[in-house]
């Protein structure tokens, strides 16, 4: 039955990975290239919640939702002042800065909060017991998010104005840009909604998870797996590669030390980006 | 004082300069982005410890330690790198740009987890310590150890960058620029763009390991934590610093970064807060100038991706 | 004879768009020594054919075959090294080369091996291949461009230099996509009175051109592709008679 409770900690690492790399996609697909910075955003998120919630006081609720918002405005900031000026280099002039923005706000976090490890003021995780499996109400919480976030944003995509516009763009922003498509604004949307994504995810690893300085860094090698099985700027496929490597993460801690547990992502994109570099994605739907 | 300083300054700066010009060679001229070039100079390393250290006892965990002499430990590590760099090199080098870097992490990253986990490769987080460190004399006569080896690696730096030149500038380093420039048109003209592009992933590694194993011998410890994507992300700035096209901008680029942690790390700090802050702002910083660089330096960077 | 070039119910798609080939696929053959003409409207699969054959695509069916052998599918430089050549309809060059190391390049020296790189054994070779470069510069009449920078070069310019990279090489078939577009009427005497004299000396020429005044001179034989089909194959006068070519390349011009 340990395989049963590493299934079940997979799905909720997988879910985590969902929420953690959907905005990732999002801004692969949008704007172009792959942001490494992502991950960091989700560190701005964690520290800033955690901020408001022990030294501020603020119920978590209210600290999640204000962490999640600065997290929002803090993407849409970079990405006009940083990336829109420098988006004619191309995809690979913009990964390489998106390390040194990387750089810059792990330094900031670094600076201001320092090391060690902080925990956020909420209480313990109460457990349950099903069927021999163990799960925390936090750790349903992950999984009730990553539901309730794909389907909105599935909604959001297909039913809104701006979600349209969005898709638009990102299949082919001239031509999105001459049917009457806002190009700077569904960009900021993206930015917008990429980040706020990345907030949420945050928050989830601040509450689920040890909050060290460092876990920015960790969470890029497993987003990076997970949106290269989803296959490069699909959008619905990383439901699929998220679980599958979450759980492929947790479950293979039943044969191998669980220091290789990272290990198993990096493989995943060495192996997709050789033999399929497409992932999971129907051959020329993505870019 | 000073001499400590201006000695590390020399010593590190020709040791990462070394690698900045392999990324030199392989992203300016090769138009290969590689994200995954700590692990040739963990390679070389660990090599180098590994032929030249004694077999295992007591409380080791590694398997192999063969005693060997310490240029037969350069040979290998060269030998190490060169390998790695075929293993991770051959199956990738059609993918290009954003692919490419991803996989060199990917594999970089798979390199350190197993040092980090294997404890029989190199005695995993705890390292190999009491790394074979020849001591150098002249005629019977014991030199100075750190000024020994500054001069051992600004010695490797120089023949690399010798080497290096030399390379590009004849006519093979002209078929690179072409490969650079307009990768299809090349191969029109019957360049085999997979097989060169193999091959300035080879040849830049080889140098990078041979730092790797003076890299060991001067702290005389292996261990993942000196090899982390921290090296990588380094001697990129490094790179971008300089001024990523010409050999000597990756130098200077490189003696510049370091002298600036060198001078950080000599203030005196009042406390272990104080020195994180300060160099959590020194990250900040290069981070910034890493930025305005990529965007503002003329003519500078590469072009964008022509499909 | 046997053809030198064959075309074998080749077939591509981008995205569920047939770009070349129809039911059965494109399928033509061109036998050595001629001078062939590829006409045909915008977007009729012209230039995809040409990289189909080059390498600079891979058919999804049917076969090229080069002096009998089939090399579909074959990587452009493994293409080139069997003695086609090629230019593109958007010129093609290395702007961080002079103009004459441009041409140089095409020359393949032997000096460009890795292990010549740190010998002097090479020079011969570079002399020559250098000397060579310059007789072909000069036939397409840029020598007194040798050492120039690429972008100083107009693009009828650049065009003629992508020409002379090819004729370096003394292909067995060149391959020509549009040589006269942006191209002055002296120069383009001059390209004439080149594909003359090239086809003298043994070469094959297969030219794609919308320049039908150019061609029809010079060609012995003229296809012409829509919509990725063989709509005609014959002499330039037969095919200057043929309606349905008429009508191909005028049809849209009446209908609207």
């Amino acid at each position: 039955m340990l395989l049963l409770q590493y299934l079940v900690t997979g799905i909720v690492t997988g879910c985590f990975l969902i929420l953690a790399t959907i905005g990732f996609s999002l801004t692969r697909r949008v704007e172009g290239f792959l942001n490494i910075a992502h991950a960091e955003l989700l560190g701005v998120s964690a520290f800033t919640t955690w901020f408001l919630n022990t030294s501020g006081g603020w119920p978590i609720v209210i600290a999640a939702l204000a962490g999640i918002v600065f997290t929002a405005v803090t993407g849409l900031f970079i990405g006009r002042v940083v990336y829109d000026p420098i988006r004619s280099r191309g995809p690979a002039v913009l990964l390489i800065t998106s390390v040194g923005v990387a750089y810059v706000i792990g330094g900031i976090i670094d600076a201001l909060v320092g090391t060690g490890i902080r925990t956020l003021d909420i209480g313990l995780p109460t457990t349950y017991r099903v069927a021999g499996v163990r799960i925390t109400d936090y750790q349903l919480i992950v999984v009730a998010l990553a539901a309730a976030t794909s389907l909105s944003l599935a909604l959001f995509l297909s039913r809104t104005r701006t979600g349209l516009a969005i898709r638009a763009m990102s299949a082919n922003p001239a031509l999105a840009a001459s049917r009457g498509v806002d190009v700077r604004v569904t960009s900021r949307a993206t930015w917008l909604l990429a980040s706020g994504l990345a907030g949420l995810a945050g928050v989830m690893l601040a509450v689920v998870a040890t909050l060290s300085t460092d876990i920015a860094f960790h969470q890029i090698l497993q987003i990076l797996a997970v949106a290269i099985l989803a296959g490069l700027g699909s959008l619905f496929t990383v439901i699929y590669a998220g679980l599958a490597i979450g759980i492929a993460m947790d479950v293979s801690v039943y044969w191998i030390p669980a220091g290789y547990r990272p290990l198993i992502a990096f493989a995943v994109v060495i192996v997709v980006l050789v033999f399929r570099p497409e992932g999971l994605a129907r051959r020329g739907s993505s870019r | 004082m000073i001499v400590q300083l201006l000695l590390s300054v020399i010593t590190y700066g020709s040791l990462f300069a070394v690698i900045t010009l392999a990324l030199n060679l392989q992203y300016a001229r090769g138009g290969m982005i590689n994200f995954g070039i700590v692990a040739y100079l963990a390679a070389g390393a660990y090599a180098y410890a590994i032929v030249t250290q004694e077999p295992p006892s007591g409380l080791d965990q590694y398997l192999f330690g063969f005693d060997g002499p310490w240029w037969a430990g350069m040979i290998a590590a060269a030998l190490a790198a060169l390998l790695f760099a075929l293993v991770t090199g051959w199956p990738t080098l059609r993918l290009r740009g954003e692919y490419l870097a991803l996989t060199t992490f990917a594999f970089a990253e798979v390199f350190h987890s197993l040092l980090l986990n294997e404890r029989r490769i190199g005695n995993g987080s705890v390292g190999l310590s009491n790394v074979e460190r020849p001591v150098p004399e002249v005629a019977g006569i014991a030199i100075d150890e750190s000024g020994f080896f500054a001069v051992a690696a600004l010695a490797l730096m120089l023949v690399t960058l010798l080497v290096f030149h030399r390379l590009l500038a004849s006519p093979y380093g002209r078929v690179l620029d072409a490969i650079r420039d307009d990768e299809l048109a090349a191969s029109t003209v019957g360049k085999r763009v997979g097989r060169l592009r193999l091959q300035v992933f080879l040849i830049s590694a080889v140098p990078v390991g041979l730092a790797g194993a003076l890299y060991a011998m001067i702290t005389t410890l292996a261990s993942p934590s000196l090899f982390t994507a921290e090296v990588t992300f380094f001697v990129w700035i490094a790179l971008i610093l300089g001024g990523e096209r010409t050999i000597l901008g990756a130098v200077l680029g490189t003696f510049g970064l370091v002298l600036f942690e060198e001078l950080s790390r000599a203030v005196p700090f009042e406390s272990v807060r104080a020195a994180q802050v300060a160099a959590s702002v020194q990250h900040v910083l290069t981070g910034l100038l890493f930025i305005a660089l990529l965007r503002w330096r003329p003519g500078g960077g590469p072009k964008g991706d022509r499909s | 004879m046997t053809a030198l070039l064959e075309a074998r119910g080749l077939i591509k798609r981008f995205g569920g768009l047939r770009a070349v080939g129809g039911e059965e696929g494109l399928s033509f053959a061109v036998g050595a020594g001629e001078l062939v003409g590829l006409i045909g409207p915008n977007g009729a699969g012209k230039s995809t054919t040409f990289n189909l054959i080059s390498g600079a695509l891979a058919p999804d069916a049917g076969q090229v075959l080069f002096r009998g052998e089939d090399i579909t599918g074959a990587r452009p430089e493994s293409v080139a090294g069997r003695g086609i050549a090629r230019t593109y309809q958007t010129p093609r060059a290395f702007e961080s080369l002079s103009v004459l190391d441009n041409v140089v390049l095409g020359a393949d020296s032997a000096g460009e091996r890795l292990r010549h790189a740190f010998s002097s054994g090479w020079r011969a070779e570079e002399e020559r291949a250098r000397a060579y470069a310059v007789e072909q510069l000069a036939r397409v009449g840029l020598s007194d461009r040798l050492h120039q920078r690429v972008s100083d070069l107009s693009g009828g310019e650049l065009r003629m230099l992508e020409v002379a990279r090819q004729l370096v090489r003394d292909p067995k078939l060149l391959l020509l996509d549009e040589p006269t577009a942006g191209v002055d009427p002296a120069l383009q005497e001059a390209l004439a009175g080149i594909l003359v004299e090239l086809r003298r000396g043994g070469m094959t020429l297969l030219v794609v051109e919308h320049n039908l005044r150019f061609l029809l001179r010079l060609a012995d034989t003229v296809l012409v592709l829509t919509d990725g089909e063989l709509l005609a194959r014959g002499s330039p006068a037969e095919i200057q008679s043929d309606a349905r070519v008429v009508r191909a390349y005028l049809g849209d011009e009446h209908a609207a």
